[in-house]
């Protein structure tokens, strides 16, 4: 793939020639792709192919060996330190360990979010959040601390989080690979509905049963090099 | 600010348990601290009413008419420290003499001469401080024509004041190190605390907050800290107080001396001692974290 003209309007994240090395070992080796806006993106691999380091890299968990990236509109190759956290609220991160806060409620966990982005009012933050638990079908254990929830419902509690601040992209990571298959097709389910309000979805997996509902785009990695869709073992 | 003080207290009740351990360890460290201010302030009270219970006398040389011993009455008034002079003539002195001898009045009897010289006597006033101030006064005193010797309790001044003043510099250096031990334990405290909650904060950072989001309210959590163990220290300070001073008075041990509690403008400065060692605590433990 060259590095082609970038139209933000169409194009919301590029990784051109990203290379990602922890010491000897090459994690992403010229890792090269472009998302388009409101896509439904899959990053497809087997364990160990590098999935959850791109992940890392598109909310800068990890900073970059080298190469050349643009998210949203920030280029990752030349953020501040201080402009980081702008980046993370444009973005809603799943996990597949859930990373809830166990020693705060539901609640607290989801509207957290939105303290963060500087909303002070505790009336829109009840609202907003409340809003959103109803839609994952969480409102009902609000105030629960999350050990206290199944892993399916402390994963609904995660894709609450992730939607509250109305990112322009949700990045799931292998966000039903702890999950039982009914659990994971609600989890699908409620990304595809954050798809269709209009985020760009991009989920890690390597679930052949989620890759077959269907996505806009997919790349494949195997030893950290991008196998799918150029194929030339990049 | 205000939101990051709402968070703050959130946390401070969200982590009650490790809160508590932290503010157990802040009160017993001020409780030791404020102890040992309470014992220096008591003996240097101890200390200043024995020496405003000292008086120095000047011995007149016999060839000292009336004049001469006005001139040095006037003098010595005037000097700093000097709340009273009084002249005790020698007969006033070998009439008091007799009184106290009692019994052995006899002894004094056979006197044919009185051998004992005019004096006057100095009361010294309560800015009078220590051994040093003493003995310079009575050096002063002494260097005046007229004044045959000096007389006061310079052996035990010089003794005891030597001895307080020893137990003063230990006490400064072991309060201190102590001061030091616990900056550092009360620190490694909290990093503890933070340690438990970097799982926390690494989420907290995920989710995009900045470095002011997550640090003001850890920074508002270390002043209410230091301000409840610097509380609980002083109350238990206060307590062991209440109870050990009636009964030391009642077995008869404080019957001329008063022991007061911490004066109200030192509780204040430990409680702001304390809320800064818990700020400290926290400003120097929360750098690492902010790195995640």
């Amino acid at each position: 793939m060259k590095k082609g003209l970038f139209d933000p309007e169409r194009i919301i994240i590029r990784l051109y020639e990203v290379s990602k090395h922890f010491g000897e070992t090459d994690a992403l080796v010229n890792v090269t792709f472009d998302v388009c806006r409101n896509a439904f993106f899959f990053i497809s691999g087997p364990s160990g192919a590098g999935k959850s380091t791109l992940m890392k890299l598109l909310y800068l968990g990890e900073p970059m060996s080298s190469g050349y990236a643009i998210v949203d509109g920030m280029n990752l190759t030349r953020i501040r330190r201080n402009q980081v956290p702008m980046l993370r609220r444009r973005l809603g991160i799943i996990f597949q360990d859930y990373r809830l806060i166990p020693n705060k409620s539901v609640f607290d966990n989801v509207g957290l979010v939105l303290e963060v982005a500087g909303i002070r009012s505790r009336k829109v933050i009840r609202e907003r959040v409340m809003a959103v638990l109803e839609k994952v079908g969480m409102a009902g254990h609000y105030d629960a601390c999350p050990p206290t929830l199944s892993g399916g419902e402390q994963q609904r509690v995660a894709v609450a989080r992730a939607m509250v601040g109305n990112p322009s992209i949700i990045l799931a990571d292998e966000p039903t690979a702890s999950l039982d298959p009914e659990a994971a097709e609600i989890i699908f389910d409620l990304l595809v509905s954050a798809h269709s309000e209009g985020a760009t979805i991009v989920i890690t997996t390597h679930d052949r049963y989620l890759l077959s509902k269907g996505c806009t785009g997919i790349v494949c990695l195997k030893d950290g090099r991008c196998v799918f869709p150029d194929g030339a073992g990049r | 600010m205000k939101d990051a003080i709402r968070r703050g207290l959130a946390d401070f009740w969200n982590y009650r348990y490790l809160h508590g351990i932290c503010v157990a360890t802040i009160a017993l460290s001020v409780f030791v601290i404020s102890a040992f201010g309470l014992f220096l302030l008591n003996t240097g009270d101890l200390m200043a009413s024995w020496t405003r219970g000292i008086r120095i006398i000047a011995y007149l040389a016999p060839e000292t008419d009336e004049k001469g011993r006005e001139a040095i009455m006037d003098t010595v008034q005037a000097y700093p420290g000097v709340a009273g002079v009084e002249y005790v003539s020698s007969e006033e002195a070998l009439a008091w003499l007799k009184k106290e001898v009692g019994r052995q009045t006899s002894l004094l009897e056979g006197l044919v001469d009185n051998p004992l010289p005019d004096a006057v006597e100095v009361a010294l006033s309560a800015d009078v401080e220590g051994a040093g101030d003493i003995t310079a006064l009575a050096g002063k005193m002494e260097s005046l024509s007229g004044v045959s010797d000096v007389e006061y309790a310079r052996q035990w001044i010089e003794r005891f004041g030597g001895i307080y003043n020893l137990f003063q510099l230990t006490s400064i250096i072991l309060i201190g190190l102590i001061i030091a031990a616990i900056m550092m334990i009360v620190a490694n405290t909290i990093r503890l605390i933070l340690y438990s909650r970097i799982d926390e904060i690494k989420i907290t950072r995920i989710i995009g907050a900045d470095d002011a989001f997550i640090k003001y309210p850890l920074y508002c959590e270390g002043v209410m800290l230091g301000f409840a163990g610097g509380l609980a220290g002083l109350l238990l300070l206060y307590a062991a107080y209440a109870i050990t001073v009636p009964q030391l008075s009642s077995a008869g041990l404080l019957l001329y001396f008063q022991v007061r509690f911490l004066p109200a403008t030192m509780v204040v400065f430990i409680l702001l001692a304390s809320m800064t060692v818990g700020w400290l605590g926290c400003y120097l433990s929360i750098r690492r974290f902010l790195k995640v």
